[in-house]
């Protein structure tokens, strides 16, 4: 059968192909795993039907297994355009934007892959779980891609490219693994090592973990705040002089500033506290606790309002913004805004998983 | 005209001077000028927060109180100036006294067992006259004598019990209960309130802590809520369903009445903070009508105007029907309807 279709093609002058034909002949060359005829005879039967949707979806696939990303993002846009509910679309396109660098766009349609009409397969899922963890971190939404880590962590789902990405994350290091420089690549691990100990419940070893980190990288940045994110649960009392080792290290470590901001806001310490939050917003204004902990330290009611929305678009999942956000619409007097904002706090927190490292 | 504006500057004058005439040589106290506050006060549940040995006023009326559950029989007896907690079991007891009553008309107490704070299993129940399970720990199932006296609380919780129903009971995040005075003191809500007395007391100015009732619904709730749990609190512990019916501040924010801005549907709107809790049901009437009049625009209960507490804050029973929480989260209950978050 493929070598007619071959032979009908190769022939110059014979009767062109109908689409059924090119179709009938790309998938028996997709089925005989001869995959550049196949690609070939779908995009020439899609020239003549560009309605066809199981075409776009194979060619999709065909192109992403060829490791031809961009090619397979275009295939899979015009699959998603005619056949708007299909998850492993949106998920395919994802992921080959994930491939081409389109982070921000790969991030939104992985999840709506995750979403959309009746989802994708158990396996896939975690396929998208992790792809969309490693995108939050290269973001910089830490806390987001953290939640995602926990799940495939509590699977035991265990191998090289998760611990990096988990050394990325507790490290606060927006960049994928396949970015990490060599000199750096032990300390990743090891943080991320430290970091799956951590997640996976263990607590006599998360201390140790802890201690063998510090020990290994006393200077790196990261290490120090990281340290602290996990006192804050167990030894609150002592995450403000890891946070200030952190800040003597490595100055311009946001998500250092906004917790000690935070840290001394909840002392009551608010004059102390706001240098820390302003800094932490001026370093680093996509950062959205750093937008939270500013808005927080900020008197003017409208101000407050303004850079918690920010922080709310920045990382929309986080309920504490919402949280903040209908306590400040409140007192602003818009009430609607402010109900609307603890109906979706007390949904988010519902759905959020209420143990283990946040 | 002129006679007018020197009526007001003699108003404004006599107003300041008032505000800021030292009071009468000798102690200054809160009750010196505010004697109505300062009488009714520490007679409430909030003025008395805690019963230490021996003014512990239910455990004297109730000198034996015994309670069995699962397999364990407690008694509290009363001995001398001190109630004793024993909890028995086939095999053997343990026996505390009673040094910290919580509450005054439900009551908890806490015992310093072997360095660590435990809250009692059982509680007592003015519904009933006598001793149940403790809210909250329904659900535990103790495995010896020491699960079965009590829970083992953490630090940042018995701070908080105790930061609450007392005042000097902790420091800076540590328990100092040798400085332990039963019950909130001025000092405790209005913050300000000794440096205000010690100026007066030295014929110094001395601004007045800050007035607590100008405070908008938000703000006064989250005020509150430092010790009846903050709306943020209880969405953070995620403590959703019909154990969070205790949290008056939670509930009344999730009102759809509820309006961070506006002063009529603030805890003090209703509540008298220095005097006992009013219990009628019409007491409360003045509060909802203050906003649902028949003006036009407002919205006006086609039912009735009187009791509004009645149909539009149910009563909820928790821990077996001991106890019974009017739902602070104001809506038009619908038979059927679910217990909203």
């Amino acid at each position: 059968m493929f070598l007619i279709a071959s032979c009908a093609l190769a022939v110059p002058g014979a009767r062109a192909a109908t689409f059924e034909e090119l179709a009938a002949q790309a998938d028996a060359a997709r089925g005989a795993d001869h995959i550049p005829q196949a690609i070939d005879l779908y995009r020439q039967a899609l020239q003549l039907k560009p309605t066809w949707p199981d075409g776009w979806w194979f060619l999709g696939t065909l192109y992403y297994d060829s490791d031809r990303y961009a090619e397979g993002e275009q295939a899979f846009a015009e699959f998603v355009k005619l056949r708007e509910n299909a998850a492993p679309g949106w998920a395919f396109l994802g992921l080959c934007e994930f491939e081409t660098g389109e982070y921000q766009p790969a991030l939104d349609h992985i999840e709506r892959g995750l979403t959309a009409g009746g989802g994708v397969q158990p396996e896939v899922e975690q396929v998208l779980r992790f792809h969309e963890a490693l995108l939050l971190t290269r973001l910089g939404l830490f806390d987001r891609a953290r939640q995602q880590y926990k799940p495939l962590v509590r699977r035991g789902l265990k191998d090289t490219a998760l611990i990096a990405g988990l050394g990325l994350n507790a490290l606060q290091r927006p960049m994928l693994p396949k970015e990490i420089s060599e000199a750096e690549r032990g300390l990743v691990i090891a943080a991320g090592k430290t970091a799956y100990t951590w997640m996976a419940g263990d607590d006599a070893k998360t201390a140790t973990a802890f201690r063998d980190l510090l020990n290994a990288y006393p200077a790196a940045p990261g290490v120090h705040y990281f340290f602290a994110t996990y006192l804050l649960q167990s030894h609150p009392d002592e995450a403000m002089a890891e946070l200030q080792r952190e800040l003597d290290e490595n100055p311009r470590q946001a998500g250092a500033s906004a917790s000690m901001a935070l840290l001394l806001l909840q002392d009551g310490l608010a004059a102390a506290a706001l240098p820390y939050a302003k800094t932490a917003a001026e370093e680093q204004p996509a950062n959205p606790l750093a937008q939270y902990a500013y808005a927080l330290n900020l008197s003017d009611l409208h101000q407050t309002i303004e850079h918690l929305e920010i922080a709310e678009r920045l990382d929309p999942l986080n309920f504490e913004y919402h949280m903040a956000l209908a306590c400040a619409y409140a007192k602003s007097g818009r009430h609607d805004d402010s109900r609307r904002e603890r109906q979706t706090s007390i949904r988010l927190a519902k759905e959020s998983a209420p143990d283990g490292p946040k | 005209m002129a006679r007018s504006k020197r009526a007001a500057t003699i108003w404004l004058a006599a107003a300041a001077g008032m505000a800021w005439a030292a009071p009468p040589a000798g102690d200054v106290t809160c009750a010196t000028c505010h004697p109505a506050e300062a009488r009714s006060q520490p007679k409430t549940a909030m003025g008395i927060g805690i019963e230490l040995p021996p003014d512990q006023e239910t455990l004297k009326a109730h000198p034996k109180l015994t309670f069995e559950k699962y397999g364990y029989t407690y008694t509290i007896e009363r001995k001398g100036g001190t109630s004793m907690y024993t909890v028995r079991d086939g095999a053997g007891e343990l026996t505390l006294p009673i040094r910290y009553a919580f509450g005054v008309h439900m009551q908890t107490y806490v015992f310093d067992y072997r360095g660590r704070y435990y809250e009692s299993m059982v509680s007592y129940y003015p519904k009933i006259g006598g001793l149940a399970v403790t809210l909250g720990d329904e659900q535990r199932r103790p495995h010896n004598l020491v699960e079965a006296m009590g829970r083992e609380t953490p630090n940042s919780e018995i701070t908080a019990c105790f930061g609450c129903h007392g005042t000097d009971g902790v420091s800076r995040g540590r328990l100092t209960l040798d400085s332990l005075k039963p019950g909130l003191t001025c000092e405790h809500c209005h913050a300000g309130a000794d440096a205000h007395l010690q100026g007066l007391s030295q014929n110094k100015p001395a601004p007045p802590p800050a007035k607590l009732g100008a405070m908008a619904a938000e703000d006064m709730s989250n005020f509150c809520g430092q010790c009846h749990r903050t709306w943020e609190f209880i969405v953070r512990l995620r403590q959703f369903g019909e154990m969070n019916v205790r949290f008056q501040p939670y509930r009344l924010a999730n009102s759809k009445c509820f309006l961070g801005d506006d002063k009529r549907i603030s805890c003090t709107a209703c509540h008298n903070p220095h005097a006992d809790l009013a219990t009628g049901s019409s007491s409360y009437d003045r509060a909802c009508l203050a906003c649902h009049t028949s003006k036009p625009a407002q919205k006006v209960c086609p039912t009735s105007q009187t009791n509004c507490v009645t149909c539009h804050m149910p009563k909820v029973e928790r821990a077996e029907g001991h106890a019974v929480f009017s739902d602070h989260q104001i809506r038009i209950v619908r038979p059927g309807d679910p217990y909203p978050n």
